[in-house]
């Protein structure tokens, strides 16, 4: 055990810090240069897959424009000669090193902060026979020429936090997923609103790719509190007035953790972000995680091809303190075990937290979404049903007809009294 | 689901017989028990369709790499006779729930 600095000695979380990080290479090992666009301090992984422009993106083998994934192997496929590629894997081309000695705040570049005035919509001159052709990049990453049928895919990297850093292909099909959302809703049937019963289609699902930051931290925490061991236990009084009493000594408990987290993933965009239960059922949405993130794959808008996408509206800035309120619970769980000897419980009072440094991606990951619009005592709200698109994780929530439910618990009450009354006439 | 609610039955049938045991006889108050268990049943149900209490475990399910932990404790006073099987305020299981911040 070492001694705690007292409260309030802690140097300011470095988060913010805007010194540059000396730490960092400034090539990765596939010598993609980690420069500095944005003239701030703060350096930035170019991740731009520099084997694709915007516009046509070409079947390696014949040329072909029409390219989709084929979710069941993972990879690209083209529609044409049927030959598959995958794009590489982002974690083998930039520099992750070892967390432990991460400072300052690094991001992608498809990570960058949004430019309000950039347009959604983009404007590709078609290679094929130089038509334009405009991609409104909220809803789409590719449009089909309408003059010679090219299919034209957005690929560079605008400020408008259309194009992430890297993307997790869907691995889940369409089948396995409707297979798992019917078998998670056929077990909630019972008391289940009667409308969504009839209306239940979950061959419906859409496929979605979720914008996501994935943060790698590096960050130390201090939690102080109080703590109590119980020393006796025993009874006083007697007859009714009998009673149970406690002795136990009480301690000041400190507690120091320096820990590391990879790939820490949270919501970037304000409106799944946004987990008010008692308005959406977004939290639906959270439970599936986590992704196998370490498998996404440099940014190519073919994967995206059959698929819908959502925006990410929110930069880096306004995700540190959720960040920073996750990592405070890492290390609450972390410390949880040192405690133990506390048999009568714990009650921290302080925490601390000292973020050395911290790296930031965006990433699409893929979500299949069942959704049922339902309104009840005037109130709408959509509820989720959420496959992860990697794992077949399912959770939903299914909208409840209070009157079969109701039904349910009068007539489990019923019952217990009249146990109970059969319990007292045969006692009396 | 179904098992949950033979749970809460039994459990609430098990409360109801030691009541009545422990007085040598059943207590009017007992017939609580059926609105408690109806009442059960209804929260457990309802919680099971909608999920509302579920969200992504990050503490437990991000990789995750700590040091070896460290910090001090000591005696502040000693509790005589108290009533209180706990200390008040406990938690030392509940990560999400934030105390003061010291910048």
């Amino acid at each position: 055990m070492t001694n705690l600095p007292p409260p309030g000695d802690h140097p300011p979380s470095s988060t913010t810090d805007t010194q540059a990080d000396p730490a960092v290479t400034p090539t990765n090992p596939a010598g993609d240069a980690i420069t500095d666009p944005t003239g701030s301090a703060d350096p930035v992984i170019d991740t731009t897959n520099d084997r694709l422009d915007d516009g046509i993106n070409r079947c390696p083998k014949c040329g072909s424009t029409d390219i989709q994934l084929r979710a069941s192997a993972g990879m690209l496929v083209c529609l044409f000669c049927r030959h598959q590629w995958a794009e590489a894997r982002l974690d083998e081309t930039i520099e992750n090193g070892d967390l432990t000695t991460l400072t300052g705040t690094t991001i992608g570049s498809g990570a960058a902060d949004i430019d309000a005035s950039v347009d959604v919509l983009t404007t590709m001159k078609c290679a094929g026979c130089g038509a334009e052709v405009v991609v409104n990049t909220a809803e789409n990453m590719s449009a089909r020429c309408h003059w010679c049928r090219h299919v034209l895919t957005v690929n560079e990297q605008i400020p408008n936090g259309a194009v992430p850093d890297a993307v997790l292909p869907f691995k889940i099909t369409h089948e396995d997923a409707v297979s798992r959302i019917e078998k998670f809703a056929g077990k909630r049937r019972l008391f289940a609103d009667r409308a969504f019963v009839s209306e239940f289609t979950p061959q419906n699902i859409v496929g979605v790719y979720m914008p996501y930051m994935v943060v790698d931290s590096n960050a130390s925490a201090d939690i102080a509190g109080q703590g109590e061991i119980q020393t006796r236990k025993y009874t006083r009084g007697s007859g009714d007035d009998e009673e149970t009493v406690y002795d136990a000594d009480r301690y000041d408990v400190r507690r120091h953790v320096d820990f590391t987290v990879d790939d820490l993933t949270v919501e970037s965009s304000a409106e799944r972000a946004n987990f008010d239960s008692s308005a959406n059922t977004n939290n639906i949405i959270n439970t599936i995680l986590p992704f196998d993130t370490e498998n996404a794959v440099k940014w190519n808008a073919s994967y995206l091809t059959g698929y819908t996408s959502e925006k990410r509206d929110q930069d880096v800035a306004h995700l540190v303190p959720v960040v920073e309120d996750q990592l405070l619970s890492i290390a609450r769980s972390q410390v949880e075990s040192s405690v133990k000897q506390y048999d009568r419980g714990v009650r921290w009072e302080r925490e601390h937290l000292d973020v050395h440094g911290t790296r930031w991606l965006s990433m699409y990951l893929p979500v299949w979404l069942y959704s049922y619009y339902h309104e009840s005592g005037g109130k709408g709200m959509v509820h989720y049903i959420a496959v992860n698109g990697r794992t077949g994780e399912v959770m939903g929530s299914v909208p409840v007809s209070h009157k079969r439910l109701l039904a349910a618990a009068v007539s489990v009450g019923g019952v217990i009294d009249a146990g109970v009354i059969a319990l007292m006439v045969a006692t009396s | 689901m179904m098992a949950a609610m033979i749970a809460e039955l039994g459990s609430v049938f098990s409360f109801a017989i030691f009541a009545a045991s422990d007085d040598g006889g059943a207590s009017p108050w007992l017939l609580l028990a059926g609105p408690a268990g109806g009442g059960g049943v209804y929260f457990l149900s309802w919680r099971y369709y909608r999920n509302t209490h579920k969200s992504h475990a990050f503490e437990r399910e991000t990789r995750v790499e700590a040091q070896s932990i460290t910090g001090d404790e000591h005696k502040i006073k000693s509790i005589t006779g108290t009533k209180k099987s706990g200390i008040d305020g406990a938690n030392q299981t509940d990560h999400r729930r934030r105390v003061q911040r010291l910048p």
